[in-house]
């Protein structure tokens, strides 16, 4: 089993049949030469590394843009054409008026099941109050928040919004709310290793590659950026598997973290069991840490 | 007259030699062109058109030979964020295996059909796969 949380899923042939709004996307997104894809091409890459699943990111531009980068409702179509591959999230502009409505619906009655947000590319802090009742409807609803973190390719995005330590003050407000600051908020590494030490409900994933090979990439990661033990022994529940696609292959990055060493039990929390512990807040033990998720049922 | 007409392929592995002659064959001798020759022209840098006999013996040495000449695992160049991608390049591996290969091959026709020896087949050889491929067949005469 092999889950990978973070994909945008902005060349699926089915949402791709307006050329215009494949470019605004392509565009605002900042990917270029790659074309729409069907679902057999898709499943031909999930079928060489053994994904199972995939978590499909939307992103709302409303009030920074003027459109969006996929929308919640073509997640949920992409979600109904396959509902056992694909976990959908919903994403929203924090700064528009019916921002918790947007929300609300996307959980309540399409059946989204995570939020998605860019502070960077929607220009709020993390812990901007705009945010906030956003924020009190995921933990209400248990649904958890991916945020990009770190480094972000798209164009106009300043990454001072996307500082890990950007994200504390949400971490302590917010104790039940399950986080995914994406990327290993690349390149601050360390950072993103103090914040899974010190916040139990925060999480990170493995969807960087920007300086290196798959195989040297990864094995930087996990052996120099951070000390080679570190995963397993520190936040072993708060890694997971993710490919960033389209700007990273799966089957690349799968291939390289198949050659970092680590333990069966923490490869496994990596592939699958963190992303299912994140996305439902079930079996949630903060290793080491005596407690339950308050989340979990 | 100039005849062409696109293969398409949707390979299923990185490295594939996906054979490609009937199809080449058929698209001559339906094309109405009696005299002249035939292009077959790969339209990617991480693939190659291939001359060959289909034996999977011969198939396996040629791909045992690609990955010794060309290993997964060397400080390539071409493994870093690509802006005009907007995506990380990480196949250095396929665009040399590509250049050693070759794009095309050429035939000739005469009287409607390719003129070739028994063992030479045509292969769309795959090497970043699984992606959707395209071939170019171009056919010229009268």
């Amino acid at each position: 089993m092999l889950i990978d949380m973070h994909v945008h899923p902005i060349f699926y042939g089915p949402i791709c049949n307006d050329d215009a709004e494949l470019e605004n996307r392509k565009n605002a997104f900042g990917v270029w030469k790659q074309g729409p894809m069907d679902f057999e091409e898709l499943f031909a890459e999930w079928d060489i590394c053994g994904i199972t699943q995939a978590a499909l990111l939307p992103l709302d531009l409303t009030t920074t843009a003027g459109c969006w980068v996929v929308d919640n409702d073509q997640v949920e179509a992409l979600c109904g054409m396959n509902p056992d591959k694909f976990i959908g999230f919903a994403s929203v502009d924090p700064h528009r008026p019916d921002a918790v409505d947007v929300v609300r619906k996307a959980f309540e009655e399409q059946g989204l099941q995570g939020l998605k947000l860019n502070p960077a590319k929607q220009k709020f802090y993390p812990n901007d109050p705009v945010a906030e009742p956003i924020y009190k409807l995921c933990e209400q609803e248990n649904k958890p928040v991916i945020f990009h973190s770190g480094l972000s390719w798209e164009p106009n995005t300043p990454t001072k919004y996307c500082h890990p330590i950007a994200f504390e003050e949400v971490l302590i407000k917010h104790p039940n709310l399950r986080v995914c600051l994406a990327h290993f908020a690349w390149p601050w590494v360390r950072e993103m290793a103090m914040l899974m030490i010190k916040y139990p409900n925060v999480y990170t994933d493995t969807s960087l590659l920007y300086v290196d090979s798959p195989e040297e990439q990864m094995m930087e990661l996990f052996t120099k950026d951070m000390g080679p033990m570190w995963f397993e022994r520190c936040f072993p529940e708060q890694v997971m598997f993710a490919s960033n696609g389209p700007r990273f292959r799966a089957f690349k990055l799968k291939r390289a973290l198949d050659k970092v060493p680590m333990r069966d039990f923490a490869r496994e929390n990596l592939y699958y069991k963190n992303a299912l512990r994140f996305l439902t807040g079930k079996g949630c033990n903060h290793y080491g840490r005596g407690e339950d998720d308050p989340a979990s049922e | 007259m100039v005849v062409v007409k696109t293969i398409r392929h949707l390979s299923k592995a990185v490295s594939e030699f996906y054979n490609i002659t009937e199809q080449v064959h058929g698209i001559v001798e339906k094309s109405g062109i009696k005299n002249g020759f035939v292009a077959v022209i790969t339209s990617h840098t991480t693939t190659g058109i291939m001359v060959n006999e289909a034996l999977p013996c011969v198939e396996q040495d040629l791909s045992e030979l690609m990955d010794k000449l060309v290993p997964l695992n060397e400080p390539y160049l071409h493994a870093h964020f690509l802006p005009t991608y907007g995506a990380t390049s990480n196949n250095s591996q396929g665009h040399l295996k590509s250049a050693l290969t070759g794009n095309h091959c050429l035939f000739p026709v005469l009287d409607g059909k390719i003129v070739c020896g028994g063992a030479q087949e045509i292969y769309l050889a795959e090497y970043d796969g699984p992606q959707a491929r395209k071939v170019f067949v171009e056919v010229m005469g009268e």
